[in-house]
Formats: C-alpha cells, sequence, structure tokens
C-alpha cells in the first residue's frame, strides 16, 4: 500500500469530513483534547518534581505514584483520542507540518524516557522509596520529561497557529467585518 | 466596548505584541503551561477532599503542599492573559466566550478557596468540572461563531 496515500484516505473519511464540515465538532474536540494534554502535565509534574526532591519530598515516590498515574493515563487516553480525531480532519496538511512532526517525535522521546526510567530507577524503587531525592538517573528522566512536555505544548500551539485547519463554512455573502473572528487561531 | 478595543489596539504596548508573529503564541503557551500546573494542583487537592488520593495525610498538609502551585500559576494565567488582550483586544474583549470564562474563573476561585474550611466532596467534584468548562471556554474564544447570534451582541 502507498504510504502517502494514507493521510488523503483519512481525510475522505466519514468522521474526518463530518468533523470538518461541523460549525462547532472540531472547536470541541480540540478542548477536549486541552483538558487532557493539561492533566497529563499537571499530574506528570507533581510526579517530577518528587523525584526531583523538589516538592512532596516527605511522602514516598509509589504512594504518589500510584495516586496519581492513573489519571495521567486517563487523560493521556483522551488526549490521543482527540488528537486523532483532529488530525484525520485534515491529515495531509499536519502530516507534512514540521512542528506537527517535531511534537510527535517528542511523544516517542517521552515514551523511551518512561522506559528507561522502568527499567533503572524503577527497578531498585524500595531502596530509595523514601529518600527525599531519587537517585541521579531518576532525577535525569524526570527533568528531561519536564523539558520534553514543554516544548511539546509550544509545538502543539505552533501547529494550530501554522494550520489554519477548519474554517466556517463559507455563506453566500462572506462579511468582511466578520471574517477575521471567522479564521480559528 | 468595541470603541475601547479599537483603542486599546492601538496602543504603543499593543502594538509591541503584535509586531512580532511569535510573540502572541508564545504567550499562549505559557498560558497553557499555567494551566497544567493550575489544574494539577486543584485536582491533588480535590482528590484528598474526596477521599481518593493522599488518604495518609490531612488536608492541611496537602493544601500546604500544592497551595503555592495554585496560587503561582494563577498569577501567570492573569499576566498573560492581560498580555493577550492588550495584544489582540477585538479577539477577546468581543468574545461571549470569554466574559462567559471570567465570571466562572472569579464564582469559581470564590468557591475554591471555602473547599479548605469546609471539604464538601460533592463541591470538590462540581468545581473541578467547571474548571474543566473554563478550559473549554478559554479555547472556545477562537471560535467565538459557535454562539451564534449571542457571540455577535458585543460586537455591535
Amino acid at each position: 500500500m502507498d504510504l502517502a496515500a494514507i493521510p488523503a484516505w483519512l481525510e475522505a473519511s466519514t468522521v474526518a469530513t463530518t468533523i470538518r464540515n461541523s460549525l462547532y465538532l472540531f472547536a470541541l474536540i480540540e478542548s477536549f483534547h486541552v483538558i487532557g494534554v493539561a492533566v497529563v502535565i499537571g499530574t506528570v509534574l507533581v510526579v517530577d518534581l518528587r523525584l526531583m526532591g523538589l516538592a512532596s519530598a516527605r511522602r514516598s515516590f509509589t504512594a504518589i505514584a500510584s495516586d496519581v498515574f492513573r489519571w495521567t493515563w486517563i487523560a493521556f487516553a483522551l488526549a490521543v483520542a482527540t488528537g486523532a480525531l483532529m488530525f484525520v480532519t485534515n491529515a495531509t496538511s499536519y502530516y507534512v507540518n514540521t512542528y506537527f512532526r517535531i511534537k510527535m517525535a517528542l511523544l516517542v522521546l517521552a515514551g523511551i524516557n518512561i522506559a528507561a526510567f522502568e527499567l533503572t530507577a524503577r527497578r531498585s524503587v524500595a531502596d530509595w522509596d523514601r529518600d527525599p531525592v531519587a537517585p541521579r538517573s531518576g532525577r535525569r528522566v524526570a527533568a528531561l520529561s519536564l523539558a520534553i512536555w514543554i516544548v511539546v505544548v509550544f509545538m502543539g500551539r505552533w501547529v494550530g497557529f501554522t494550520l489554519s485547519t477548519t474554517a466556517a463554512p463559507l455563506t453566500d455573502e462572506i462579511d468582511l467585518e466578520q471574517l477575521e473572528n471567522l479564521i480559528p487561531k | 466596548m468595541k470603541p475601547f478595543a479599537e483603542w486599546l489596539s492601538q496602543t504603543s504596548v499593543s502594538l509591541a505584541i503584535q509586531s512580532h508573529e511569535w510573540v502572541i503564541p508564545t504567550i499562549q503557551s505559557i498560558h497553557i503551561l499555567a494551566i497544567c500546573a493550575f489544574v494539577g494542583s486543584v485536582l491533588m487537592i480535590d482528590l484528598h477532599v474526596l477521599g481518593w488520593a493522599w488518604r495518609e495525610h490531612s488536608l492541611a498538609d496537602t493544601t500546604k503542599r500544592f497551595g503555592p502551585w495554585i496560587w503561582w500559576p494563577l498569577g501567570v494565567l492573569l499576566v498573560t492573559g492581560a498580555l493577550m488582550i492588550v495584544g489582540e483586544p477585538p479577539r477577546q474583549l468581543l468574545a461571549i466566550s470569554f466574559w462567559m470564562k471570567m465570571a466562572l474563573v472569579v464564582s469559581t476561585a470564590s468557591i475554591q478557596m471555602t473547599l479548605v474550611r469546609r471539604p464538601v466532596k460533592a463541591l470538590a467534584a462540581s468545581t473541578f468540572l467547571v474548571w474543566l468548562c473554563v478550559i473549554i471556554l478559554g479555547r472556545l474564544i477562537a471560535y467565538d461563531y459557535v454562539w451564534g447570534s449571542w457571540s455577535t451582541w458585543l460586537k455591535l
């Protein structure tokens, strides 16, 4: 199958077309994407600060992780689902957008970062669970995690800013005064 | 409101913000990061009130831990928000989504503060949901036309 044809095929799907032609669907999906991203980063922030010994240092790492991570994963699922729905509406445009590509690469890097944590510091967590600061590998993972998510937010905003995605459906007469308000940013 | 927005967009601060394309999206990105810290911290406190997290600690402890992470981000939100208003006055000031959002921010922040003294579970859950609505309204500012004829009311 021709890989380059996949974005066009996705864009032509019923789901993509319905969202693209709706006055409000894309806006709502995007809003829920922001909610998902906010909770992911907000919860990751709590855990990363703990690893770096900058906050919640008196609580054990495993207690914090078990309290917090289920919300991270629920929110991440929401972010991925809404992200996929937005992607298909203009797949051919997003696919070639530099900022979108960097964002996706960073998400992969975040995943590798988590895997690295699981395979190193996490293995010996019983040793350092009650220490105010995690071992150096854990601190590195936390710092890299925060850096990645900060740049992801900037890239996400730049994707929206550089792509005029779904425009409101054109009407017979275009009011130039209103035109500026019709272009999503 | 419209004359004020037009006047504001001609001030030197506004023109300075508008002068480079990257300024507004940068301010928006910082605004989003502050939202992340704010929502994460509010979530931690609300989860405590609901009894779903931080069970081995007192509410006073949890509030002390996350309080600063609510107030400082709120400050950043207000500053970046003000900069966005000054940079693109009509976008915010003539959007009904914006004014609905501001009304909810003020009222929900007030209610949020009472949670420390009277931790009511239903209040913790409902205020969190309202904060999510605040996020939705924030995004809808860019799509204010979804409110149909309501959104043109402010532009008169």
